[in-house]
């Protein structure tokens, strides 16, 4: 019965542990793809105030040039907005997002930051575009810069407290 | 002269927002076949120009002569309308929106009204759009047929320049554009000439993202969204037209520019805004063309049968 209750034991702490370790994994990974968010953005901007490309191509060309889970706000966005029918750049964005929301270790802060820009998105002159990216791009890197500071100590923080938490229900359990 | 049921429903229907382009599903064929016009205001009803006739259509789809039981544009509508016509992307249409018009796929011309925003003596953009009205494009082949004998000198003859009169909406832009393919492509009245067309509002070749829409002929350049005195002199520099096309002149500048085509041996069509020759002799810079014999030929047109009825055939040179 004893081996029973170790391997018991041995399963709950790794458990928590590996959830403590994913969770802090995530948190390095929340800094990574907002960077990754704020170069595409760069990409998109060029392709809309230089290029002057219609946006669901312009969208559909970041998708391609960025990775991971950040493409697949620019890939979802441009699908939904080549559908036509009406559909408006708030519309095919906030479909990209909700996208964006389940693939990514984004925070909701960082999703709501990103839908702020959904209504002005496209639907100005070239110059008012560059305006609206190069403030977008700011606070991104200023969310990204908090996230990296958050890493150091939420990393320990989650990864110690995935096996304390473990061992605690352990102690109850016992 | 009509656009086909199947081209309103591919070319026009996905460029309006989801409720119009539902009521515009009630229309029969006969009714789409005849559309000219769609107009939407904001606040304001639904406008249909079917032939002669102005219609709405309430909010179930039933046409009415009586604006007021029209179903009422609102502002998603205009919004979601704009949208789907720029493609979401109205920084990519800027100059179009400078000039006032975006051209959609298909050669359709989609007119803006709005707040004129000014930039020193020009329009920087327009913007709180309240008006769009989107114009069908009718592509009318060997509609222009009976106008070759007077563009043509008899068998082997060359081109005469040639000015197509009339008042608005009388047919004189799908007049041109069919002598243009007419005459690129050559048959009976004579071999294939080059032609260029410099098309100021983008209606005669219809080019969207600089690519003509409608046939223009195998021998054609259009020289998009140029203006037309600065089109005529790249074309007689660049292109060596035998014959070059323009719509609507009447500037001085446009006046100097013909002069210069005739001049280099290259035949002129066009068209001018008059109701008869009275009128047009009354205009300053046709006056002085007309004194100079830069035309040989002038077509007065009227819609009595419909667009494109020829009422009068006017011939300066004396043939």
């Amino acid at each position: 019965m004893i081996w029973l209750k170790s391997v018991g034991i041995v399963l709950i702490v790794a458990g928590c542990g590996a959830w403590g370790l994913f969770a802090a994994r995530s948190l390095e990974r929340r800094a990574d793809q907002l960077r990754e968010l704020r170069v595409s953005l760069g990409f998109l901007e060029k392709e809309i105030t230089f290029m002057f490309t219609p946006l669901s191509r312009a969208l559909e060309k970041t998708a391609v040039f960025c990775q991971g889970p950040v493409a697949s706000l620019f890939s979802e966005s441009s699908r939904v907005l080549q559908l036509r029918q009406g559909v408006t750049v708030d519309e095919a964005w906030s479909a990209g997002l909700n996208y964006l929301q389940i693939c990514s270790d984004l925070a909701k802060a960082d999703i709501l930051l990103l839908q702020s820009a959904a209504g002005q998105l496209g639907m100005s002159d070239a110059a008012e575009q560059k305006k609206l990216f190069q403030l977008l791009q700011e606070q991104l890197h200023f969310q990204e810069e908090r996230a990296r500071a958050d890493i150091d100590s939420g990393k320990r923080v989650r990864a110690y407290g995935g096996f304390i938490m473990g061992a605690v229900v352990v102690l109850l359990l016992l | 002269m009509q656009p086909s049921r199947h081209k309103v429903f591919t070319q026009i229907m996905p460029y309006l927002s989801p409720a119009v382009a539902c009521l515009l599903e009630g229309l029969n064929g006969e009714q789409l076949g005849t559309l000219e016009e769609i107009r939407l205001r904001r606040g304001q009803p639904l406008l249909l120009r079917l032939d002669q006739r102005e219609l709405t259509l309430d909010k179930h789809g039933r046409v009415h002569s009586n604006l007021s039981a029209g179903y009422r544009i609102t502002e998603e509508d205009m919004y979601r309308t704009l949208a789907s016509i720029s493609d979401n992307s109205l920084y990519a249409f800027e100059e179009d929106i400078r000039r006032g018009f975006i051209t959609i796929p298909g050669g359709h011309r989609v007119g803006l009204a709005g707040q004129v925003v000014y930039q020193g003596q020009e329009v920087r953009t327009l913007r709180d759009f309240n008006g769009i009205c989107l114009r069908v494009a009718r592509e009318v082949k060997d509609v222009a047929r009976s106008l070759l004998p007077v563009i043509f000198r008899g068998p082997g003859g060359g081109a005469v320049s040639t000015l197509l009169i009339s008042p608005p909406r009388c047919g004189k832009t799908t007049l041109l554009r069919d002598l243009a393919r007419l005459i690129s492509t050559g048959g009976e009245w004579g071999p294939g000439h080059n032609v260029v067309i410099v098309d100021e509002r983008s209606e005669l070749a219809g080019c969207y993202r600089g690519v003509p829409q409608l046939d223009v002929g195998p021998r054609t350049d259009v020289l998009d969204a140029c203006p037309k005195a600065v089109g005529m002199q790249m074309a007689v520099r660049s292109l060596s037209p035998g014959v070059v096309v323009t719509d609507e002149i009447g500037r001085s500048e446009d006046g100097e520019a013909i002069q210069e085509c005739i001049h280099s041996g290259v035949v002129v069509l066009s068209s001018v805004h008059a109701a008869s020759r009275a009128e047009l002799e009354n205009r300053p810079v046709m006056k002085e063309l007309l004194a100079l014999r830069a035309f040989a030929a002038g077509v007065v047109l009227s819609r009595r049968n419909g667009p494109g009825t020829i009422k009068e055939i006017i011939r300066w040179d004396g043939i």
